[in-house]
């Protein structure tokens, strides 16, 4: 990369290890309680909740026990299954909103788009914790408590924003001739956007996409308040094993990792696309 | 026509965040409610509580963020493993982070930091019955700090390099370079982070419930309104007055946040 | 003082196997302005760079004086460079960009103000000095990124197609300028440009480049009138000159009915040359008139002073082109048929480049 502009050698060879080397011990030490919880997840109940162990005898057993579907409690399969359904179609809610409204705020902006993008950045100031009473009182009148539904709707709500702020500064990329041409060869909007439009954005759009599904599938506040018994999510599922009776640290442990586990990935493989869109959409 | 229908989508959505009802019919008190909370020493407590714990982990988060962000900014062995690595600690979820570091970590007993003291030859320390807003403070900026790195990576690698090239050949050195020219032309990213993590950070809820349960000193403006309401409070009407002045106080906040917007859109239809 | 000196420096970028800079020998004396030229790719961007330390030499050595520096990282070499797009500091007035690098080597402010008013009046930027480089336009930009450079004294200056960005006229105000600033300030200069005019004009040498290597360097006029290969013969000279394979049939070389005349040491060589020749001759050593070989005008740029004429004559069984130059404000017309005949010096090559004569 850029950090040699002159590329000169010298004494700073000895340098350039050392800072590489103290580089990575920062990123191992970061990284330590993400490897200390996936570790814990396979140890017996025991080995956890002792002093800390490096090496011990791997069982599955937390992950059995974690993902089997005891009795009247939350089940596994139940949680993700909510999950998935509630950031799914909250994220391609969320896309299919924003890409008309970043077009508009973009491509062919209105005379105040700028108030308009305040608008819709405000909307995030407010804490959703001061909303929570108005929020809950109208869920329940109109029966939505305990349905995937609520937070379906609220989930788009609340990445809307985030999604139109950051497709915005994507489209503003895309060079306008193409679209102009693209208009004079007869293209209409909905041609324009998918022919021309999303091809170029690409890589901002899994960015964003990526970042809504990460807000969303990590969130706690509103589904524990909304949906205590039915539509839980996994958030939900892995503080229910947090227990007061016996140790629950292994247990708990494993079904983190699974928690974890899809947005992680995730991350992983779209990191270079996540670095290139925030700086693409985060400044101009 | 088009850009008429998203622009009401996002109305109603807003309003749906906006609507504040408190419940007047039913426990109308006056303005009763108004004036207890500014005597109630908890939420001036609280309001308190928000401020450190807004500004503490949104300045530790850019300050690291950025401080990694330069380290990455260079070529070396496994590069983009490290980043990998670096990323993650974003990517877990907020209860699970609170959780793990609640018990792996900070635990008296059992917890990793502890049994490193102990091996040095320091005292263990409680964490979080200790130090509950200095322990809410360090997952958040472990969480954060992830992000505020990808900005400022995204700044260190959009300078333009025939600028660095001329200031190498103009006789800078690398702190001069780094001070004077790649600081000032990270500002506008610094500046969107703080933006964006402050959003985000004054609303933090999961983590205070789940490390601290609010403990003395730990608990912030939205986990208040939280146990005056459903947490367990049930006064409606006092919790949504709280509320209201929340929404006011980021009212208030949120002009000197668009202030910093306007900015950054100012930057980009100028240049 | 401060001559530059390239002893066999070569580049080689990771990853390819053909050196973008290829063994260059290169001598400049002190205060020459030398220019590299040559087609994108040719590697004088990189040969520039070399020198500036912003690219790795592989193999060989740069000298700036008698200073050895190869291994020098480029804030201790005492250049100035002018980019190509002018790699202002964004965030810094004018008065700052140009007081850069003086700060850096420690100038207390009152000289560095005075030294950055002195070169900021040379080049009439002085009511510019408050103004960020958002707020310049192009031409403007240019003479600061020349400011910045000016106002250190260095031993070299370094440009770097610094003309290419501006409009054609500026483009030619500017180059006048530059020239005689150089002349007036008497630091050695290594410019870097693809446009030959430019390098014709400026430079008291030319280099020209082709793929890495070290083509001819010489005065201009002597480019033009002895190019030392078939690239070079084609390269400099606008328009460019009419080059003519010619397959010999035991007979001189001629262009279609049109005997070649040559000089008596090309005449010797190619007694001992076979084989195929490439004839050049340029446009303005060839006229139109009563007599001559017959062709049939396809093309006319008026170019008031002087007009060229695209003819379709017939070589060797096949229709080829000429350039012709003809008098400014010309009565011939597309389609008119003319005569050619040689009316200057021509030169002969190989096919494969070689120059034939001296």
């Amino acid at each position: 990369m850029r950090d040699n502009t002159g590329a000169i050698v010298g004494g700073s060879r000895v340098k350039s290890t050392l800072l590489g080397l103290m580089t990575w011990a920062i990123a191992l030490i970061i990284f330590f309680p993400v490897f200390w919880m996936v570790l814990n997840g396979f140890k017996e109940e025991a080995d956890a909740n002792t002093n800390p162990k490096l090496f011990f005898d791997p069982t599955t057993a937390q992950f059995d026990e974690v993902t089997s579907n005891p009795a009247g409690l939350l089940g596994f399969g139940e949680a993700f299954s909510n999950s998935f359904w509630a950031v799914g179609i909250s994220t391609i809610l969320v896309l299919v909103l924003a890409i008309p409204a970043a077009y508009s705020l973009s491509i062919k902006p209105v005379a105040k788009w700028r108030d308009v993008l305040f608008f819709f950045i405000s909307t995030k100031f407010l804490p959703v914790v001061a909303a929570i009473l108005p929020l809950w009182i109208i869920a329940r009148d109109l029966e939505l408590l305990n349905t995937r539904l609520i937070l379906i709707i609220l989930y788009t709500a609340m990445n809307l924003p985030l999604a139109v702020w950051m497709l915005r500064s994507f489209f503003a990329e895309v060079p306008k001739e193409l679209v102009e041409a693209s208009q004079i060869d007869g293209a209409n909007l909905r041609g324009q956007i998918t022919s021309v439009i999303l091809p170029i954005v690409a890589p901002g759009l899994a960015a964003t996409a990526l970042l809504c599904v990460i807000f969303a599938w990590n969130e706690f506040f509103l589904a524990v308040q909304l949906n205590p018994v039915d539509g839980s999510t996994v958030p939900i599922w892995v503080t229910s094993n947090v227990s007061t009776r016996g140790n629950f640290l292994a247990k708990l442990s494993a079904a983190s990792v699974l928690a974890t586990l899809p947005v992680v990935l995730a991350g992983w493989a779209a990191q270079k696309r996540m670095i290139r869109g925030l700086a693409m959409g985060a400044i101009k | 026509m088009v850009t008429q229908v998203p622009f009401l989508f996002s109305l109603w959505y807003s309003l749906t965040d906006w609507t504040i009802v408190p419940p007047s019919p039913r426990e109308f008190v006056g303005f009763d409610n108004y004036t207890s909370f500014f005597d109630n020493q908890f939420f001036r407590e609280a309001v308190w509580t928000s401020i450190l714990m807004t500004v503490f982990s949104v300045l530790l988060s850019v300050v690291f963020g950025t401080l990694l962000a330069i380290l990455l900014d260079r070529k070396f062995f496994g590069q983009g493993f490290v980043r990998t690595l670096l990323i993650t600690p974003f990517l877990i979820m907020p209860v699970v982070a609170g959780l793990i570091w609640n018990t792996q970590m900070f635990n008296s007993s059992f917890g990793v930091i502890n049994w490193l003291l102990d091996a040095v030859g320091f005292e263990r320390i409680e964490f979080v019955t200790r130090f509950p807003l200095a322990s809410i403070v360090i997952v958040l900026v472990w969480q954060w700090t992830p992000f505020m790195m990808l900005i400022s990576l995204a700044g260190l690698q959009g300078q333009d390099s025939s600028v660095l090239e001329a200031a190498r050949v103009d006789g800078a050195s690398s702190r001069a370079i780094f001070f004077e020219i790649t600081l000032p032309a990270l500002r506008p990213y610094l500046e969107l982070g703080t933006l964006l993590g402050s959003i985000y950070l004054i609303q933090v809820f999961d983590h205070v419930d789940v490390i601290t349960g609010g403990g003395p000193g730990s608990t912030n403006v939205p986990y208040f309104v939280y146990q005056r309401s459903i947490g367990g409070g049930w006064q409606f009407g006092q919790a949504s007055a709280y509320s209201i002045v929340v929404v006011i106080a980021s009212i208030i906040i949120a002009n000197f946040g668009l202030r910093v917007l306007s900015n950054l859109l100012e930057g980009e239809a100028a240049a | 003082m401060s001559e530059v000196r390239y002893e066999k420096a070569t580049r080689i970028y990771p990853g390819t196997e053909v050196p973008a800079v290829n063994e260059l020998d290169l001598d400049i004396a002190d205060g020459e302005f030398l220019v590299l030229v040559g087609p994108s790719g040719c590697g004088k961007s990189t040969a520039l760079r070399m020198l500036a330390g912003l690219e790795f030499i592989d193999h060989g050595s740069v000298y700036i004086g008698d200073r050895d520096v190869t291994l020098t990282p480029p804030q201790d070499r005492d250049i100035a460079m002018v980019f190509q797009n002018y790699a202002l500091y964004p965030n810094m007035t004018v008065a700052a960009n140009m007081g850069f690098a003086l700060k850096q080597q420690g100038v207390p402010k009152e000289e560095r103000a005075k030294q950055v008013k002195e070169a900021a009046r040379i080049l009439g930027l002085e009511e510019f000095l408050d103004r960020k480089p958002k707020n310049l336009s192009g031409g403007q930009r240019q003479r600061v990124a020349m400011g910045r450079a000016i106002v250190r004294h260095p031993q070299v200056f370094l440009m770097d197609e610094p003309l290419s960005n501006l409009d054609a006229k500026l483009r030619v105000q500017t180059r006048t300028e530059l020239t005689d600033l150089q002349a007036r300030l008497g630091v050695t200069t290594v410019y870097v440009t693809h446009d030959q005019v430019e390098a014709m004009t400026m430079g008291h040498r030319v280099a020209v480049l082709k793929d890495g290597v070290l083509q001819q360097v010489d005065k201009p006029r002597t480019l033009y009138s002895h190019p030392a290969n078939l690239f070079v013969a084609g390269f400099i000279g606008s328009p460019a000159m009419n080059l003519v394979e010619v397959s010999r049939n035991g007979g001189p070389p001629s262009i279609g009915s049109l005997q070649v005349p040559v000089t008596p040491d090309v005449a010797h060589d190619l007694e001992s040359t076979g084989g195929d020749l490439v004839v050049g001759v340029r446009p303005e050593h060839l006229t139109v008139g009563a007599e001559g070989l017959p062709g049939k005008v396809i093309v006319v740029e008026e170019l008031g002073s002087e007009a060229y004429l695209h003819v379709q004559v017939d070589h060797q069984h096949e229709p080829i082109q000429l350039v012709v130059r003809a008098a400014g404000e010309t009565e011939i017309d597309r389609d008119d048929t003319v005569h050619i005949a040689i009316d200057g010096p021509t030169h002969v090559f190989t096919p494969d480049g070689r120059r034939l004569g001296t």
